[in-house]
């Protein structure tokens, strides 16, 4: 073996000891470390250490992105579930913020959690919240808006806010995590939502620097899912209109503008064909809805 | 001898504070990684940071001795944060935090990162790897690195050489410069001491900082650290012990004037107290000879 596969090899073992549960009983590890008696219980002190820095910053790391799982689960639920998370599915960039996209997906399948369903999209929420603070910034243009008065033979549409997501769920998860995070509605309005099967669509936006999520009606949430899709306003309203005939086009532009989820109203490059869309309520995420 | 420029590790707690009203400081360091966001709240104060102060750009994720390379998506996050601050100095650490590890049956290796700064072995194979890793960073930066070296708590037994020969042969081949953390130093000479591999800590750190090319230190770093009893560990979390100030003091004659920060990262205290610790580092160089 030349010594640059050794020394690969002696960093994989390292890692793979960091990431076991008896870390420091692993094999491999060892026979690459200095040997007398006293470095050996230094070393073995120091896999300690490093293994429970990995641990304390997973618990952290998910803690800051997922608050109101933390507070669902419990700290003492929680905790362990993290530090199961970073063994199962450790990080793979060295940007911590980065960490922590497919924990959804680990509670959908996590054998202890079935009884709460819910707590998939809740974590599905949290990250697109996450990721909507840090997402790029998107300045607003009210001027561009005229466009929308004027008789183009382009068609146009709207380009959306920073961190835009969109989720359909069985669940009431907008309510739930405004619950815990603003109040709005009580704890109590939330469980009674749940415990009644309210499904909800949840839309998350950016509103300055700040990341927001509320429940919208089917229409809006159909029209928000076109226009991220890129179809032309057009064919994104009358989405929206197919849902709800009543739908007042105007006054949800004028609010979405100001809260951060309308930007700019653009010509479309392409226009893309229109096609008919399902928006009823589903646990999957449509193809064209980006994990932000 | 010229003024020496002080600095603090600029963390979020002191975020707001500082920018209200901002203190004198030759510079702010801060960590890369908190700053990849493409957008959001975070970049934006250290946009507005950046028009008081020269920023150091601190890296903790490139993983310069990692034997399966450098990750590409890192260094473009690095790259374009960089050309976005126009940073004063840009470092990481002599560590590596990468490898490919097996993935279950039938999946290929899969990238994992430690989020740690974990030891490398002092040999010629690993000196080629961080030789290339640092010298694909140069390229892509257009600048020279600053290599910080570890707090390293496990050793390798492939080690043919002492840490000062690894170092300044990868400043002889690569260019970059030196980061000196006596902190660092002196946990490693104490965890030493423990091993019983030295008598005299302090005459160890000396000795090390004797042996590194001079005009290669580009920044030095004062922080804390606990001592466990059976293991000393660099944890940012208190105050420099009298060891460490003789240390930066015998430093700071030896590498005439560098550059310093002071450095916390956990439990960290008001800003006032971080400001004291700079001036501090500013004023050590004034008094009578170090004799160690």
């Amino acid at each position: 073996m030349t010594q640059a596969e050794l020394l690969a090899q002696a960093q994989q073992a390292l890692l793979r000891a960091l990431l076991s549960e008896g870390g420091g009983d692993d094999v491999t590890l060892w026979p690459h470390l200095a040997h007398t008696e006293a470095q050996n219980a230094l070393a073995r002190r120091g896999l300690q250490a490093y293994q429970a820095n990995g641990l304390a910053l997973a618990e952290r790391a998910l803690t800051a992105a997922y608050p109101v799982l933390n507070q669902l689960l419990g700290a003492d639920s929680f905790a362990p579930m993290a530090r199961h998370f970073w063994r199962q599915h450790p990080p793979q960039r060295g940007d911590m913020a980065q960490w922590g996209a497919t924990l959804a997906d680990f509670i959908a399948q996590a054998p202890q959690l079935q009884e709460e369903p819910y707590l998939a999209d809740v974590a599905r929420l949290e990250w697109a919240l996450h990721c909507a603070a840090s997402a790029p910034d998107v300045l607003p243009n009210a001027a561009s808006l005229a466009l929308l008065t004027q008789a183009e033979a382009a068609p146009v549409t709207l380009s959306l806010g920073a961190g835009v997501f969109l989720l359909a769920s069985h669940w009431p998860v907008a309510s739930i995590v405004n619950a815990h995070k603003l109040g709005t509605p009580s704890l109590a309005q939330a469980a009674q939502m749940l415990q009644a099967d309210n499904a909800e669509h949840a839309l998350v936006s950016r509103q300055g620097y700040q990341p927001q999520v509320r429940a919208v009606s089917s229409a809006e949430f159909a029209l928000v899912t076109a226009l991220q899709c890129e179809h032309d306003l057009e064919h994104a309203l009358n989405q929206a209109l197919a849902l709800d005939s009543q739908f007042d086009f105007g006054a949800w532009l004028t609010q979405a503008f100001s809260a951060g989820l309308v930007s700019a109203a653009i010509h479309c490059s392409t226009p893309l064909t229109t096609q008919t869309t399902d928006f009823s309520i589903t646990k999957k995420r449509r193809p064209c809805e980006d994990q932000p | 001898m010229p003024p020496i420029a002080c600095g603090i590790g600029w963390r979020y707690p002191h975020y707001a504070e500082l920018l209200e009203h901002p203190p004198a400081l030759g510079f702010l360091q801060v960590h890369s990684e908190n700053f990849f966001a493409a957008g959001g709240a975070s970049l934006s104060v250290l946009k507005q940071a950046r028009a008081h102060y020269p920023i150091s750009l601190h890296g903790v994720g490139l993983g310069l001795g990692s034997a399966c390379g450098i990750d590409p998506w890192h260094l473009e996050q690095l790259a374009r944060l960089v050309a976005l601050i126009e940073p004063v100095r840009v470092s990481d650490h002599a560590c590596f935090a990468r490898g490919l590890l097996p993935g279950p049956a039938g999946l290929s290796a899969h990238a994992v990162h430690a989020a740690d700064l974990l030891p490398v072995a002092f040999n010629q194979a690993a000196l080629d790897v961080m030789c290339a890793n640092v010298q694909t960073v140069q390229d892509r930066l257009q600048r020279p690195l600053l290599i910080e070296n570890l707090s390293a708590y496990l050793e390798f037994n492939s080690s043919d050489r002492s840490e000062t020969a690894f170092l300044s042969e990868l400043v002889a081949r690569t260019g970059c410069q030196l980061l000196v953390d006596v902190n660092n130093l002196y946990v490693n000479a104490l965890n030493a001491q423990l091993a019983g591999s030295t008598q005299d800590p302090l005459r160890s750190c000396q000795q090390w900082l004797d042996q590194i090319p001079a005009a290669a230190v580009g920044e030095l770093h004062v922080a804390g650290h606990a001592d466990c009893g059976d293991i000393v560990i660099d944890d940012h979390g208190s105050s420099p012990c009298d060891a460490v100030w003789q240390l930066y003091r015998y430093a700071q004659q030896r590498y005439a004037g560098v550059a310093a920060l002071i450095e916390w990262d956990t439990d960290i205290p008001t800003l006032s107290v971080l400001l004291e610790q700079a001036h501090l580092l500013a004023s050590f160089p004034a008094e009578s000879a170090v004799v160690l």
